[in-house]
């Protein structure tokens, strides 16, 4: 028999959960973070627009310094008021 | 070897009935790249952490955007996997230390569609010490030590942070660079001093080689070659040079950064007979690698010139960012052009071997 180390993290590779769907767009204040790219700027605000007809107090579109960076402190800091959050890539 | 440093790896152990079923066992899991591994056994794992005197769980960085950590224990057991000896383990302990530096920004251009791949560029004692050479096909697996040593950092890559093509890696094409791309400067026979002495601001003796070992990592796509071998003028060498960055702007990506140029001997002579300095031809380049938007409307790219096409766009943010490179084989008016990632989204950066960013 040989007797080998795991080359792996090791880790589960999903430790983050989503939070729950909503079951309805009334009232919702929903985040909308893009990636920075150009295309993602008229593909959020038709997403945006489509929001608010189905029913969100407030869309609240944001945009990432960095596409290749996680999201600044004070998106994080915006996202405790979202009830929901659009996120994606954009090209 | 040390029992109690066997004793100390956390890692999960696996049995395996012998070295074939080791390699099926470990395709099957989809661990390796598919061509033969050694067996990282403990044994083997702690020589590695012996020889560059580190402990197994050694926090060499933290993947910045899914917070996970790297240890020393994992990077040498996936340096044992890629065909590694344990004098080769601190060149990838660095190359992995600098990956994982806030300003290399590694989810970007591990995931992007852009498909880079990794140069590492190896000064100092550690290039003997690894066994590696920077002449003869520097840039095409004329050095076997280069080659696992590039090949350690992408199982890192692939087993620790999951960077695999499909699941990180979402790149749409890639390019053979991503299979290994790493060379040793060739300091012996180089007019300038080492690269890495240069950008960490040390003082060295061109052609001497440099006291400090360091490996600078570049985020960058596939190498773009040139020729010239009918002119010993510095300005039309590097006329060639900037030639190539600007193709690369038009039909590539407008955004400046940190680009590579790779000198091989035959036009490093022509450049040091005629006195000119590391920072000589990054002023030339600087100038001379530039274009303007509108240019990008003769290569089929009209539509996203809107009002800008008057704008001028250099190749290199400042000259600093140009990293010229001495390696290659001593004959051939050749030369390479490896343009980043994408601007400066990722930026170049160089370690020394033995320093510790971020842990």
């Amino acid at each position: 028999m040989l007797e080998i180390l795991d080359p792996t993290h090791g880790e589960d590779p999903e430790p983050f959960t989503r939070a729950p769907r909503l079951a309805a767009l009334d009232g919702a204040v929903v985040g909308v973070v893009s990636n920075g790219k150009q295309g993602t700027g008229p593909f959020f605000a038709a997403l945006a627009e489509a929001l608010r007809r189905r029913g969100a107090a407030e869309v609240d579109v944001v945009v990432k310094a960095n596409y290749s960076a996680p999201a600044e402190r004070a998106v994080m800091d915006r996202a405790a008021r979202w009830h929901a959050l659009v996120s994606g890539i954009g090209d | 070897m040390s029992t109690s440093l066997t004793s100390q790896l956390q890692s999960a152990r696996h049995q395996v009935a012998d070295d074939a079923d080791l390699q099926a066992w470990l395709r099957e899991r989809g661990w390796t790249d598919g061509l033969p591994v050694v067996p990282p056994t403990p044994e083997r794992v702690a020589s590695f952490l012996e020889w560059a005197v580190l402990p197994p769980d050694h926090l060499v960085g933290i993947e910045p955007v899914r917070g996970r950590a790297v240890t020393a224990e994992k990077v040498a057991i996936n340096a044992v996997l890629a065909g590694c000896s344990p004098a080769q383990f601190p060149v990838i302990v660095t190359a992995v230390t600098a990956l994982l530096a806030d300003e290399f920004a590694l989810h970007g251009p591990t995931a992007s569609t852009g498909g880079a791949g990794i140069l590492l560029v190896v000064n100092g004692p550690a290039r003997a010490e690894a066994g590696m050479t920077g002449t003869f096909s520097a840039l095409g697996a004329g050095d076997p030590a280069a080659t696992v040593i590039a090949r350690a950092v992408r199982l890192v890559l692939a087993n620790v942070l999951d960077v695999r093509p499909g699941g990180i890696d979402r790149s749409t094409l890639g390019h053979p660079g991503k299979l290994g791309f790493c060379v040793a400067e060739d300091e012996e026979h180089s007019p300038w001093p080492a690269l890495a002495a240069d950008r960490l601001g040390l003082a060295a003796t061109p052609g001497t080689g440099s006291d400090v070992s360091a490996v600078t990592a570049l985020a960058a796509m596939g190498p773009r070659q040139i020729m010239n071998e009918w002119t010993t003028e510095p300005e039309e060498i590097l006329d060639t040079f900037a030639a190539e960055m600007r193709a690369n702007m038009r039909h590539y990506s407008i955004w400046g950064g940190d680009y590579a140029l790779i000198i091989p001997p035959q036009l490093r002579d022509h450049l040091a007979a005629a006195g000119w300095s590391r920072a000589d031809i990054q002023r030339y380049i600087h100038e001379r690698a530039r274009i303007n938007r509108s240019e990008w409307a003769e290569v089929g790219k009209g539509s996203v010139v809107m009002d800008k096409g008057d704008r001028s766009y250099a190749a290199l943010p400042s000259a600093d960012d140009l990293l010229v490179i001495a390696a290659g084989g001593p004959a051939g008016g050749f030369g390479a052009v490896i343009p980043p990632w994408l601007g400066t989204k990722s930026r170049a950066v160089t370690v020394p071997v033995g320093a510790c960013v971020n842990c």
